[in-house]
């Protein structure tokens, strides 16, 4: 224990992060719905379409793509390096149905999500047989694959991709990502908070035991991950009209996969709001980074991505909520319950951050 | 545990055995870890497994739990023939597990830990998708202050001390009402004042939970005050069965554990 933690103790007392976090969890619904109502009334405020706009599209939209990663990668700990197959497939589903089909966009959007979510249930059974850095490399397998296909196929107008004319209104889709990022973090919530939800934090934590009590892993796993594809491909089909523009290189990009996990890992994996708010935070300072200092970008993040994983191990919520409840156990009797002559608790330091918050 | 198990009913012809093995046998490569094993255990029963080390208990219990697949014979639970089934499907049909070195759910809170391991109502979506209903919260804060961790509830259980963990991990298994409850070495490591609380424990999961328990030891004093009867294993093979005061002075037992042949 340094000296700095000493002084950040008298400044930021555990105590008063554990009443934060507390109230934080005991009105969750509420600071959901009043964060929607500002957002939804910030383009009647004044925010019109341009660069402000579109920055603040962009933060719902990441805040899909971590939270959708994080509930695979965080809540169940099988980390994803393909997610944005299902992006893509989503993308590329409301391009070629909008401009070869003329098919409505409301209906494009929908089978697009569709589409996404019988991928990852087909690709699911396979990769659900591998764990840690092999799950990591055959969902970068997968990725690769569906970028290739694309690439070369007539439909989607290979390499050189689709544009897309008379898209709807930046407005339109600054509801829509909206929309879906306030529904899945709804449902992200309050999955946390069933059976289902602590099936997938028990898999991340010991999945042999979790079979050992019953339960058929692979089937939640699946279903984990068909939910994240739905959200991921219902972001790439709003986005691919929204950027008028569609080819493989930007629709299956392997970079954004690596900046979301980022965001996730930040924000603090495991939790509701830390992916979000780590969606919220790395884009933000990348497009500062981007505007004012070309050139320096990726040093600049990459120096804000240490600076935040030294200060905050286990993403800034996660570790909050470490800092928060560090005392609880001794101040609830842990010690004199602990007759029992066993070693100390642990310090384990596994990446996954603690409860949903 | 449920009341309506009653095992004379499940045999029809009155075998009373609500965990069997018939000739199991588990081979790795050259070596047969377990040869031919029969083991027996009534509704009620609590059966000790010992042996010396590398004898092939685990291995048996891996090869009855399913985590591994027999080479040979057979297992039954509660009357049905499990042998070929997924590990997860017989512990749902009721045979809960404790694994030798403590495996708590580190990064959940300890009374999350306890809900996730409630059985009751399976896969079905309705229950997966609901909260833990108040029956169930009264039920976990039951075990909680059985096993004198209460306070703790809200805690990391991965901040929990060796012995708690192993607490908690009891506590899991009787949430999941197991009908047969495996337990590998539930005295390993466990302090001898503990050691008297673990005895009670067992005996009102056996008693009053009415969970038949099959257990590996190697603590002899613990084993011999609680097993109805042990079954004793040596370089795979079943050496000896009976009741504790007959295997303290079967030769066989003593000649493995001295090493002699």
């Amino acid at each position: 224990m340094s000296a700095d933690e000493g002084a950040l103790r008298r400044v930021l007392p555990p105590e008063r992060v554990d009443d934060f976090l507390g109230a934080c969890d005991d009105y969750g619904w509420l600071i959901l719905v009043a964060s929607t109502v500002l957002a939804g009334t910030l383009p009647l405020a004044g925010l019109e379409a341009g660069f402000y706009m579109t920055f603040v599209t962009d933060l719902f939209l990441f805040g899909i793509l971590a939270l959708s990663w994080d509930l695979v990668g965080g809540q169940t700990g099988y980390p994803s390096f393909g997610n944005m197959a299902f992006f893509g497939i989503g993308a590329y589903t409301t391009a070629i149905l909008v401009k070869d089909f003329s098919v409505g966009f409301p209906v494009a959007f929908v089978v697009a999500g569709g589409l996404a979510v019988a991928f990852a249930a087909f690709i699911g059974v396979i990769v659900f047989r591998l764990r840690g850095h092999y799950f990591a490399i055959a969902t970068l397998g997968v990725l690769l694959a569906a970028q290739q296909v694309s690439r070369n196929l007539e439909i989607t107008g290979g390499a050189s991709g689709k544009i897309l004319l008379d898209t709807p209104s930046a407005e339109a889709f600054y509801y829509l990502f909206l929309g879906v990022l306030v529904a899945e973090i709804a449902l992200v919530y309050y999955l946390s908070g069933t059976r289902f939800g602590f099936v997938l934090n028990a898999i991340r934590d010991d999945e042999q035991k979790a079979t050992a009590m019953g339960f058929n892993t692979t089937y939640y796993k699946t279903a984990a991950w068909m939910l994240a594809a739905l959200f991921t491909g219902l972001a790439g089909a709003a986005w691919s009209l929204d950027n008028t523009f569609v080819d493989p290189q930007t629709a299956y990009n392997g970079a954004w996969n690596v900046e979301l996990i980022a965001m996730a890992l930040l924000g603090g994996s495991g939790t509701v709001a830390g992916p979000v708010l780590g969606a919220f935070g790395l884009h933000s300072v990348i497009v500062v980074v981007d505007t004012y200092a070309t050139g320096w970008q990726l040093v600049l993040l990459g120096t804000a991505v240490i600076v935040t994983v030294v200060a905050f191990p286990k993403g800034v919520v996660g570790t909050l909520r470490e800092y928060a409840a560090e005392m609880a156990y001794y101040e609830r009797g842990g010690m004199a319950a602990a007759n029992d002559g066993g070693d100390d608790p642990d310090e384990d330091s596994s990446p996954a951050g603690g409860e949903a918050g | 545990m449920s009341d309506d198990v009653d095992a004379a009913a499940v045999d029809p012809a009155g075998d009373r055995a609500v965990l069997r093995t018939d000739g199991v046998t588990k081979r790795f490569g050259g070596l047969t870890a377990v040869d031919d094993v029969d083991v027996r255990v009534e509704e009620g029963e609590i059966i000790g497994l010992i042996g010396p080390n590398g004898a092939g208990k685990s291995t048996l219990f891996n090869c009855i739990t399913g985590r591994l697949d027999a080479d040979e014979g057979s297992v039954s639970l509660l009357g049905e023939d499990v042998t070929d089934w997924p590990e997860y499907k017989i512990a749902r049909a009721g045979l809960g597990r404790m694994f030798q070195e403590t495996r708590v759910f580190g990064d959940m809170t300890v009374r999350k830990n306890l809900l996730v391991a409630a059985q009751e109502g399976g896969a079905r979506v309705g229950r997966l998708l609901g909260r833990p209903d108040s029956a169930l919260q009264a039920r976990t804060d039951e075990l909680l202050a059985y096993v004198d961790l209460d306070g703790l509830a809200d805690v990391r259980a991965g901040r929990l001390s060796f012995g708690q963990q192993k607490l908690i991990e009891f506590a899991m298994a009787l949430m999941a009402e197991p009908e047969v409850l495996l337990m590998d070495e539930p005295a390993g490591g466990i302090n001898p004042s503990m050691l008297e609380n673990l005895i009670e424990y067992i005996r009102t999961a056996n008693e009053d939970e009415q969970a038949t328990i099959f257990l590996i030891e190697h603590n002899m004093d613990f084993v011999m005050e609680i097993a109805d009867r042990i079954y004793v294993l040596a370089h795979g093979e079943r050496i000896a069965e009976g009741p504790p005061a007959s295997i303290q002075n079967d030769q066989r037992v003593l000649d493995a554990y001295l090493g002699r042949e």
